[in-house]
């Protein structure tokens, strides 16, 4: 990395700022969040501002992802396949400073995409609700940014490890698929297998760790302890595991840090650093 | 001190290869072209000279770094007009130019830039994607040329350009050269290489198959000409006569037609008049001169055929000017 790192970043920004494609993903996001407040005032239910931070929290569990996944997919490997990455390269950042500054460009939009949200939810609050809980919508703010972060460095750093648009898209659609729809058949399969059973309440550690990999789950759960309610993973379920609670709770005794809320919200950072590894080693490698 | 030097620079792309030990060196301050038919390799050595592609085996400097070790300080110094490059369409031109210059480090007026390579301020405010195959390739020069690099190096700059744009192209480089600039340009055509380069290498399936300057191509094709005698009679009789005159070879008669190849422009009257003495009546005379188009598609399409025998292998260029000397065809 040098110090063109972060003139790749401006740049990257400056061109996404004009996609229609991520302009759109922004306002799905900023839209989803408005349409919630405003169905459920509309619905004239008596529900406390704090409250309804549980309701923002839960669609942004699926949407966030899904936006920093379609953001940033293509980052470099479009780049790669157009080939405006050799007018890029050409000039003095090298590939380095292209996968880091990609993933920076890519991380303020969908920062500043949630940040947005954040800011109608509050406008809302204030004027729907008679009242915003600051610190907690604050905090759930910087959770789902992070949360955020995860799937830009997931998308980038495969985005940087392929040839193809099509190998990109297989692996980003993939992998959210297996968090989305087969963590748990795959975990709770493997329990049963190794443990003669399919998880009871209070399972093993390790396949409690498992669920707090699964940045979906470990989102939802962190989030749960930053607001009011209740905040469930949106998650396809199989019911092997028929427990909800979050892994800090299912536990005998003292809950070990590595199974805390707040660690699994630190462990989304493995979703950046992991893939952008990965890719970053690929791509340095790579042919172009 | 030398631009470019490579020493048995090798790509193989599985069992294809595609760059075949290699050995160039390209003075500073030269302008060179790089010339070949497409898929000749010529894409392939220029990305290895850039770190795009990595070498199967030998290695490469530019500007005496070296290319894959010091890639980084090679990309500060030299301008690249890649191949098959395409612009970020929603950018301006101006801003594309700009991020070059703030790249390179460099402080430079984009305006000045955007004028050198021919687009006006007014382009320079539109998006990239609107612009025209000729304009992206200006642009992209533009961005090779900011922070007025030592070393410029263009794959096929010609491409999109029409022939307007090809003569302001030759001009660029002409005046890149006169600031001291070293150029390395790669072409598949010969004419755009002959109006610039000071020397040319050719390419053909990744090895190098002549290098010389043009004024030394042009002298390795020298005077030479194939020249046709028919006549009434059978020519047989005169092969051994024909032959034996100075800078005439490959003397074939086959009844009434007798080919030689003639070095030499003095050689030419001798023939007729050897043949004319041997008592044998000339009804035509046909003389092909072998131009360095003609050389040049010769040695890109013909069989192995290494530098040092290109005189010797025009027979069959197809693109040969033709001198009727007289008679009908």
């Amino acid at each position: 990395m040098t110090g063109h790192t972060l003139t790749v970043a401006k740049k990257d920004f400056a061109d996404a700022g004009r996609s229609k494609l991520l302009w759109s993903i922004i306002g799905l996001l900023v839209g989803l969040s408005a349409l919630g407040y405003i169905i459920v005032w509309a619905t004239g239910e008596d529900i406390a501002a704090g409250e309804m931070l549980g309701f923002l929290a839960i669609p942004l569990g699926v949407l966030v992802p899904i936006a920093a996944l379609i953001g940033g997919y293509m980052a470099i490997v479009g780049e790669r396949r157009s080939g405006s990455l050799k007018l890029l390269l050409g000039l003095p950042p090298n590939r380095a400073d292209v996968v880091f500054g990609k993933l920076l460009g890519r991380a303020a939009v969908i920062g500043l995409a949630v940040v947005l949200s954040f800011a109608v939810a509050l406008v809302l609050s204030v004027v729907l609700f008679g009242g915003a809980p600051i610190v907690d919508l604050a905090s759930l703010g910087a959770l789902s940014v992070l949360y955020g972060f995860a799937f830009v460095g997931l998308a980038v750093g495969v985005s940087a490890g392929v040839a193809s648009r099509g190998r990109a898209m297989a692996l980003t659609v993939g992998t959210f698929m297996i968090f989305f729809a087969f963590w748990e058949l795959l975990t709770a399969g493997v329990y049963y297998f190794a443990h003669d059973g399919f998880p009871p309440a209070q399972p093993e550690t390790w396949y409690l760790f498992a669920q707090q990999l699964n940045p979906l789950q470990s989102f939802a759960y962190a989030a749960s302890t930053l607001v009011e309610s209740q905040v469930f993973p949106v998650m396809f379920r199989f019911n092997l595991d028929q427990t909800f609670a979050a892994p800090a709770d299912r536990v005998a005794g003292d809950t070990p840090f590595f199974l805390q809320e707040w660690f699994g919200a630190l462990l989304l950072l493995v979703w950046v650093v992991v893939p952008v590894a990965i890719g970053y080693y690929r791509f340095e490698k790579a042919d172009l | 001190m030398t631009a470019i030097r490579t020493d048995g620079l090798t790509k193989r792309f599985g069992d294809l290869t595609a760059v075949s030990g290699l050995d160039l060196e390209i003075e500073e301050g030269e302008v060179f072209g790089f010339l070949g038919p497409n898929g000749a390799g010529k894409s392939t050595t220029i990305n290895m000279l850039l770190d795009f592609t990595r070498p199967t085996a030998g290695s490469a400097t530019v500007l005496g770094y070296d290319a894959q070790a010091a890639s980084d300080e090679i990309s500060q110094r030299v301008g690249i007009l890649p191949e098959g490059f395409s612009v970020y369409d929603r950018l301006t031109g101006r801003k594309h130019i700009e991020f070059a210059i703030e790249t390179k480090g460099a402080d430079q007026s984009p305006d000045d830039l955007l004028a050198r390579v021919g687009l006006s301020p007014e382009d320079g405010d539109r998006a990239a994607g609107g612009y025209s195959k000729g304009m992206r390739q200006r642009l992209a020069t533009g961005m090779a040329l900011a922070g007025d690099p030592d070393l410029l190096i263009m794959d096929e700059p010609s491409t999109g350009l029409d022939p307007t744009g090809i003569n302001e192209m030759q001009d660029l480089v002409r005046a890149e050269a006169e600031r001291g600039t070293t150029v390395f340009f790669s072409s598949h055509i010969l004419e755009h290489v002959e109006a610039v380069c000071d020397r040319v290498g050719i390419l053909r399936a990744g090895e190098l198959i002549a290098l010389d300057t043009i004024e030394g191509l042009r002298a390795s094709v020298g005077g030479g000409a194939t020249m046709t005698v028919t006549a009434a009679n059978t020519l047989d009789g005169v092969v051994d006569a024909v032959a034996a005159i100075d800078g005439v070879s490959n003397v074939t008669a086959t009844g009434h037609r007798l080919e030689a190849f003639v070095e030499r422009p003095a050689a030419k009257p001798l023939v007729v008049t050897t043949v004319a003495d041997a008592g044998v009546e000339l009804t035509d005379l046909r003389i092909e001169e072998t131009s360095l188009e003609s050389m040049f598609t010769t040695l890109i399409e013909g069989d192995d055929a290494p530098a040092t025998t290109l005189a010797g292998d025009v027979e069959s260029a197809p693109d040969r000017r033709v001198a009727n000397a007289g008679g009908d065809e």
